[in-house]
Parts: C-alpha cells; structure tokens; sequence
C-alpha cells in the first residue's frame, strides 16, 4: 500500500506540471483518476507485493532464529564428507540371501534397490486402479450438475475426508491395523487415491459443456445412461490424464511409506537410516530420483496424449511405433 | 379430431420473475401439426423450446404435454438444440445411438440390435454414413447439425423441438434434411415445432407461423412489409 502512495504523489507531480496555467479543481480530479487508474492497473501486483510482506512477518513471528542458517554450509560438507559420499552401490548387488536365482547377468534384480523398487511400483498401479475403480462413481455422486445437493454433500464429504490425511498416515494406520507389509501400503494409498483423485474427477464432470448434459435430459437417459454414455466419454481425456498423473503422483509418495513399515523401497531407507549408513540412503535416494524423472517424462508423454482439443488428429498407440512413412496410406 | 399435445396456459417464461422474456402465453399445438415459429434474435424462441423441454421452469402458469401435467417421458420428446448438444469426443455413431436407446425397449445400450439397426439407418438419412466413426470434433458444422437430426430421428420421439435444424446447410442437403425430418413427422403422425429465421422455408414446411415479438407469440401476417410496419405504428400509438 505504501508503494502506491508514493507512485500516487509523483502522477501529482506530473499533473501539476500541466495545469499550473488552470484551475486546480481540474488537477485534482485528474490526480484522482490517476490514482485510481494505478491502482485498478496494478492491483494484483500490489496484493502479491503485499503477501510477501505478510509471509516475511509470519516466519518471523515463529522466531526463527535466522542465525542458525549461519553454519549450514559447514554442516552440509561435513555430513557430506564423512557419511553421505560416495554412496555404497552395494544396493544394486543382489543380496547374499535368498540365493538370486537370474541369469548373470541380471543379478541386479535381487538387489534390495531392485525388489524395493519394483514393489513400491507394484503398490502404486494397483493401488491407482483400486482407487480409481472406487472414486469414479464417488466423483459422480459428487458433481453438483448430475446429482442433487442431498446426494452430492455426502460424497463430496467422503472424498475429502479420505484425502485430509496424507497416505503416509494412512499408512501408518493400515500398519497397525493390518500390520507390516505392501498390503498396508496398498490399501493407504487406494484411501488417499480415492479422495484425491475423486476430487480431480468431479471438478473435471463438472467443468464439461452444458450441452450434451441438457440433451441427453431432455431424451430422458437415466442417471446410468447419462453417467457413462455422456460423461465419461464427453470427460475421458481429462480423466484418464487424471490417473495416470495420479500413478505417478502414488509412485512419488510410495517411496516414503515403506518408512513406516508399509513396504516398498522406503523399508530399506528407513533400515540403513536406523543402522547410520547414509553412504547407502543416498545411494538409494539417487535411484528414486532417477526412477521419478524418468516416470515423470513418460507421464508427461502419454498425458500429452489425452490432452489435445483442437482439429489434430490424436496418434494412436501403434501409430507411435510405427514409422511415420507406413501410415500415410492408412489414414481414412 | 386432433388432440393437443402440447398445452401452454398463461405461461411465463424466462429467467427472471419480474422481467419474463414471454408473458401471458397461450399455446395449443396439436398432434401431426408442425409449428414454426420465428421472430428477432434474442427473444426467446430457444428459452421457449427448453421450458417446453422441461430444462427451464416456467415462472408461471400451466403446461400439459400429451394431456398429462408432467414433463415428457423417457424418449418421447426429441430435442435438437441450437448448440446441438453432441458430445465432441465421442463417435458420431455414439451419440446416435444415445438417441436411439432411449426408445428402444429393455435394453442397454452396446446390445441392443433394434437400437444399432435405428441408428445406422437415422445416420444414413441424414447422408453421413462415411463418418460413422469420426468423433464429432473433427466433423464440419452442417455434419454435426445432421447427427443432431440423425440422433433425434433416432429415436423416434412423438414431440420434436427443432432449434434452427437447418441452419449451416446448401441448399441441396437441407432441402433432403427437411423432407426427411417432415416425412417422419407425416407419418409417424407426430408433432413439430422448429424454430426458424427463414420465412419463406418456415412457410412451406408449417402447418402454422408464429412470430414471437413483444414477448408474444402471434400468427405470422402474411402483408408487405409497410403495411406491417403502419400497423405495428397504429399499435403503439393506440390508434
Ligand atoms: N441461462 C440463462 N440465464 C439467463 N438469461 C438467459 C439464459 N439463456 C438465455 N438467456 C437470455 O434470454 C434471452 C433469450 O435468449 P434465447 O436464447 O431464448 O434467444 P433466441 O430467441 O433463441 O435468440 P437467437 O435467435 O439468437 O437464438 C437472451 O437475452 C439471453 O441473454
Ligand atoms: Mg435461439
């Protein structure tokens, strides 16, 4: 607020400057109308300016005692230093036991990065289709322009009180419910999909065109019909962008929930974290960032699919691993 | 003797109690009648067809369709709206076929063979058989308006609302459109109401004209157009 009074008081200047040979009366509506018209062109400028400030004061208030940022950097080299580097790449050597029963040169597949790895991805597909299987039907009870507000409430209710806990609580309840394993983890996640991805998928239900919903009304479809007849395709690509954002998002989350016994690789990170080997973590650590950007470039790829809306045609999957030269003649 | 099918008693219509788009209005259109109306943009003519559809309340009075105080059931009333309704990503197959469910008895849709026969024989009259399968995204504007009719026709509704059907159409395809859509509602004895902006094409297809003007709906008065204007003049100046 402060920077625009003096924004303000240098238009003054300008107008006076103008109109030292009129009446001030003039000058005054002008300044005005400068003001006003500073304000409404930068005013969201101005509130950003202004969060800023408030997040500073905020951060202050939690004294945060800035001084201990000093040290950080000695910190950092000595941990690095003396336990982080360089990571011990025995975790991509198979294990002395169970014996590894993969050809030579495959042994990386009983490796502890390995199984975990493969199980943390095990854990998110099934635990996304689960999810989804369970929170499309919520989502339809949940758009406001298919069901009516009595109907609509409850579910929105459900769906959010399954995502208010982040799937690393969930699983530590599944843990102590069920007990230890990927089962526990399968089943927090499927709870945290559910609400997460269920809210993605009514925003999106609602977001579609009028239109076809007024139609097939006045043909009188039934809520069935309607659900899958109209909305699910008139909505497909926005939904199936959806999961497969979600499965990745699952993938990302499922690192960590093996911390709390609920399998995956995170079991391992929590183990060698317990033992101080953090040559180990980081080598781990490592994996999964690799494994993340790697699943983060193809769901970005296969997103990119289902997100078009224009007059190009959409390839096809074979069309992709076809050579472009083989397809001119099959076009229709 | 004909039967009125649909009944409008002093109807309201619009979006806002105290300013209706329609005040006062009393319609009658009979079975096997077709009813064009036409008038200004803006007026109402598409707010009309929707609250005959039952997508809009009416603010006020009575309507009866088939002599019953209830909208139309399930597949009775074929809509084709302006914005045409379709489902973009879909085939034009598909949205066939969700007109031609909706009458055909005890079945869902993928297996039912009386719907599939309807609709692949609805998209052909409307001379779209080669696109059957091309989503409604990638098709030309007079295309999507004749899957809106062929989706209609489809299903074999007694009540059509037609919203400017024709629009977006040479002159060869439309005349076939017309006199497809016509034929059904000759022969099914069934009701059409389209809304039109061409005069002289609404005079040929309609039984009867109404111009909706002043939030009224009246017979079309055949005069040349100074006449028309001295005596909507002699309206206003209550002469
Ligand atoms: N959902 C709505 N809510 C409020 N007002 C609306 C709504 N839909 C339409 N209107 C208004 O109602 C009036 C009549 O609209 P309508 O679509 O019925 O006109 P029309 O006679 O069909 O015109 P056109 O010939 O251009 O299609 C317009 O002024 C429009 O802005
Ligand atoms: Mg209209």
């Amino acid at each position: 607020m402060s920077d625009s009074g003096s924004k303000e008081s240098k238009s003054r200047d300008v107008d006076g400057d103008q109109v030292t040979s009129g009446d001030s009366i003039e000058s005054k509506v002008d300044f005005i109308a400068i003001a006003s018209r500073f304000w409404y062109s930068s005013r969201w400028f101005l509130l950003f300016i202004g969060l800023l400030v408030v997040a500073f004061r905020v951060t202050n208030s939690m004294d945060p005692n800035w001084g201990r940022l000093a040290n950080t950097n000695n910190n950092l080299v000595t941990f690095f230093q003396e336990s982080l580097w360089p990571p011990d790449w025995s975790v991509i050597e198979a294990q002395a036991y169970p014996p590894c029963l993969a050809a030579p040169g495959l042994s990386f597949t009983c490796s502890t990065a390995w199984l975990g790895m493969i199980e943390t991805l095990k854990i998110a597909f099934v635990a996304t289709i689960l999810g989804m299987t369970i929170s499309f039907p919520l989502s339809l009870l949940a758009s406001r322009n298919l069901s009516p507000n009595w109907v609509s409430y409850p579910a929105r209710f459900l769906l959010a009180g399954s995502r208010s806990l982040p799937s690393i609580i969930w699983a530590l309840f599944f843990v102590i419910v069920i007990g230890f394993g990927p089962l526990s983890g399968i089943l927090a996640m499927t709870v945290y999909t559910i609400g997460y991805l269920g809210k993605l998928q009514y925003e999106t239900i609602e977001g579609i065109d009028r239109g076809p919903l007024e139609a097939s009304k006045a043909m009188g479809h039934g809520w069935f019909e309607r659900s899958f007849g109209v909305i699910l395709p008139e909505s497909a690509n926005g939904l199936i962008s959806q999961v497969i954002f979600m499965f990745e998002y699952n993938f990302r989350h499922g690192t960590v929930i093996g911390i709390v016994g609920a399998g995956g690789i995170g079991y391992y990170i929590n183990l060698y974290l317990k033992f101080l080997q953090y040559d180990k973590v980081i080598a781990y650590l490592i994996i999964i960032f690799i494994v993340v950007l790697i699943l983060d470039v193809v769901s970005i790829y296969a997103r990119s699919l289902f997100t078009e809306d224009g007059d190009v045609r959409r390839p096809s999957w074979w069309s992709i691993l076809l050579p472009p030269s083989m397809l001119r003649n099959k076009e229709d | 003797m004909s039967k009125s099918v649909i009944h409008l008693e002093n109807a309201s219509i619009g979006f806002s109690p105290d300013n209706p788009l329609i005040k006062n209005l009393n319609l009658d259109v009979n079975q096997g009648e077709i009813v064009a109306i036409a008038g200004p943009s803006g007026i109402g003519k598409t707010t009309l067809l929707r609250t005959i559809a039952g997508l809009v309340p009416m603010l006020d009075g009575e309507m009866t369709l088939f002599g019953r105080n209830s909208k139309a059931s399930r597949g009775e009333l074929g809509y084709i709206p302006q914005r045409l309704g379709l489902i973009r990503h879909a085939s034009v197959y598909h949205n066939v076929l969700l007109g031609a469910l909706t009458s055909t008895a005890g079945a869902w849709f993928p297996f039912s063979f009386e719907a599939r026969r309807r609709t692949l024989e609805s998209i052909d009259a409307m001379g779209i058989s080669e696109k059957k399968r091309t989503p409604i995204r990638l098709l030309s504007g007079g295309q999507q308006r004749r899957v809106a009719t062929a989706r209609t026709l489809a299903q074999q509704p007694s009540i059509i609302l037609a919203d400017e059907f024709l629009g977006e159409l040479d002159e060869e395809t439309m005349e076939s459109v017309l006199s497809k859509v016509t034929n059904y509602v000759r022969t099914n004895n069934a009701t059409l109401i389209v809304v039109e902006h061409d005069i002289s094409r609404a005079k040929r297809m309609a039984d009867h004209l109404l111009i909706l003007d002043d939030g009224q709906l009246n017979p079309f008065v055949d005069q040349p157009i100074a006449m028309q204007i001295s005596m909507r003049l002699d309206k206003e100046l209550d002469i």
